[in-house]
């Protein structure tokens, strides 16, 4: 629990807002870091056992917030939101298995540093204010963008803009964008430096 | 050489012209197009002699093959997916799931690359998974949902003002509302008919029923092929999942493919596949098989009547080791028993209980003349980039083969190519 505080706070978000973004964490199942360390053995040839993709159609989980890890492994396991790999494994973990894991991936630290070539103030405004200029997400809803591929963004803010995926704020924020609006926020996110560290490191 | 160059030029012109107007450009392609200038100078190089090259040799030590073989890591290629050699045998094209095409250079033929750099910088790649040459030297680039075209590409890759066409544009190689990241990572090779195949896998672990005409009508969940100035497109094979690899037997000219098959059936069913189609517009079975003749339930496909007659595969594979990228060796320098036979790459398996794959296959043709029953058996040749703890130290994606006779191995995890040679053992 106490990473995501950190980030959060360190986002200038109130504490209040937290707990709206995060309606799973409040139904009382805590997650236990160790364990989740264990059923990720069925993660980490994509996702990495750090979090940090191995490949390009998996976005790094480690160090995203523990609330936004757990409300996509249960819309996964729900068939709210589809994917056809992560809806076969998701199928089958329980309540216990999505907090474990949320524990051990959002136990991870994530930090971004952007390329010398770019400046903050050129982030693309409609995102940062959620994603961060540096893609660390300043919300608890908000996952990180930071060194995702240009292609695994494009294709999640196509789905947003196609009604594939849904979510109050990016389906509206999506909808108007084009093509080449789509591909250059991507880019802007897909040229920053994501590191990872592990619990306690 | 000189007239060779404008003769190739030319015809790309006349062929490529009338596709490239037309299209929403949405970059330098109708500069690029028209010889013009873009303005980008700017290539990205790899460096090949840094720390992480001696790491992935000590990983190549594990590797173990049939004696004789030796593998060596030809070059670091981040993200490497298939692989195109070119006809002069200069420069070898690679593909990425991503946004890059690598262009691996040995130019002192001395069998490891010498310069690693990306292809057309000004251009924006959208997963160019899939290079392929024609034999007269045109570099064709499968996309997500779009394929180019390069006249003389191995010339002209020094520049980064390459001409590039459409072969198909942007939004036209499948509908742009089907479109997703996963199973599009296309593949294409150009036919003994000179015609281009190219695969186009579906979207799904299981196509839903209410897809299939389209797909039908598409191709997506196939192969397509069409002529090489873009006209005559049609669906050549149908009921795939998922193909991401494929070579024509060089004796036969029948079309052999692999291909994924269906998740979340449990750890051993069902089997993977390489096929071998003998005429255009078979079916092999997609989505009321989930690989080789195990049925799928996922919206009742097993309770309903197979509508179509069905390919069965003439070899299976162990389940979810992902067969990915094929050839026939035509080469000399390997013993001849290999002559005619597939090289193929498993990716490796991302969710079964104890990993399979990360290896390369070998299966033996002969010259290609079966029975429709007949089946072929498909066995490791390369394999040890798993360790202890069953995690990958590799994955290996494609396989091509160098004008010595020696082949490359491409691998998307450790980002390299490898080559693995021959010599014969107490030769020396």
């Amino acid at each position: 629990m106490r990473p995501i505080l950190l980030a959060v706070l360190g986002g200038g978000l109130l504490a209040q807002g937290i707990a709206a973004a995060e309606p799973e964490i409040q139904d009382g199942l805590i997650g236990d870091p160790d364990a989740g360390r264990a059923k990720a053995g069925q993660c980490r040839t994509c996702h990495g056992l750090d979090g940090f993709a191995r490949i390009p159609i998996a976005p790094h989980i480690g160090g995203e917030p523990e609330g936004y890890l757990r409300g996509q492994l249960t819309a996964f396991r729900d068939g709210v939101r589809v994917h056809e790999m992560m809806s076969v494994v998701a199928k089958g973990l329980s309540d216990q298995d999505i907090a474990d894991l949320g524990a051990w991936y959002g136990a991870h630290t994530a930090t971004a540093s952007l390329p010398a070539a770019l400046d903050d103030d050129a982030a693309p405004a409609a995102c940062a204010a959620c994603h961060g200029a540096d893609g660390l997400g300043l919300t608890g809803d908000a996952p990180n963008l930071a060194g995702e591929t240009s292609m695994y963004i494009d294709t999640q803010l196509k789905a947003f803009r196609s009604g594939k995926r849904e979510h109050e704020i990016m389906s509206s924020i999506a909808a108007d964008l084009s093509n080449d609006e789509i591909r250059a926020l991507a880019q802007w996110y897909a040229d920053i430096e994501l590191t990872i560290a592990p619990p306690g490191g | 050489m000189k007239q060779l160059l404008s003769t190739i030029a030319i015809t790309a012109l006349t062929a490529g012209a009338a596709h490239a107007q037309g299209a929403d450009v949405p970059d330098n392609l109708e500069k690029l197009s028209n010889f013009q200038s873009t303005g980008v100078t700017e290539f990205t190089f790899i460096d090949q002699d840094d720390d992480y090259a001696d790491q992935i040799r000590e990983t190549l030590k594990r590797i173990e093959m049939p004696a004789g073989f030796k593998i060596e890591l030809y070059a670091l290629v981040p993200d490497a997916r298939h692989m195109a050699v070119g006809p002069q045998g200069i420069v070898t094209f690679v593909g990425t799931r991503k946004d890059k095409v690598w262009a691996v250079t040995d130019r002192n033929k001395d069998r490891v690359a010498d310069e690693v750099k990306d292809f057309a910088p000004s251009l924006t790649f959208a997963i160019p998974n899939g290079p392929c040459f024609s034999k007269d030297g045109f570099l064709y680039i499968a996309e997500q949902n779009r394929v180019l075209l390069f006249p003389a590409a191995e010339f002209f890759y020094e520049s980064p003002d390459v001409a590039a066409f459409n072969l198909i544009a942007q939004g036209d190689l499948i509908p742009e509302e089907e479109e997703s990241f996963n199973h599009s990572a296309r593949v294409c090779k150009i036919g003994p008919d000179d015609k281009i195949y190219i695969s186009l896998g579906q979207p799904f672990n299981v196509a839903p029923p209410e897809k299939l005409d389209l797909y039908n009508e598409v191709g997506i969940g196939g192969i397509i092929r069409l002529n090489r100035d873009g006209t005559d497109r049609e669906v050549y094979t149908r009921g795939v999942r998922n193909s991401v690899g494929h070579d024509f037997h060089p004796v036969s000219g029948e079309l052999w493919w692999t291909d994924n098959q269906v998740d979340g059936m449990g750890d051993d069913i069902p089997p993977g596949e390489i096929n071998r189609q003998t005429a255009m517009g078979q079916n092999f079975g997609a989505p009321w098989y989930g690989g080789g003749s195990v049925r799928v339930s996922d919206f009742g496909y097993d309770e309903m009547e197979v509508p179509v007659e069905v390919v069965f595969p003439v070899s299976e594979t162990v389940a979810h080791a992902a067969d990915l990228g094929m050839m026939f060796y035509t080469g000399d320098m390997f013993p001849e028993e290999y002559k005619n036979a597939i090289f193929s790459a498993q990716h490796g398996s991302w969710n079964r209980t104890e990993p399979v794959g990360a290896r390369v296959m070998v299966t033996f043709t002969g010259d290609g003349t079966l029975s429709d029953d007949d089946t072929v058996e498909t066995i490791p040749f390369a394999e040890g980039w798993k360790d202890e703890n069953g995690e990958y130290l590799g994955r290996p994606v494609d396989v091509a083969q160098l004008r010595d006779g020696s082949i490359l191995v491409s691998d998307d995890l450790a980002g390299a190519l490898y080559r693995i040679s021959y010599e014969e053992p107490g030769a020396q």
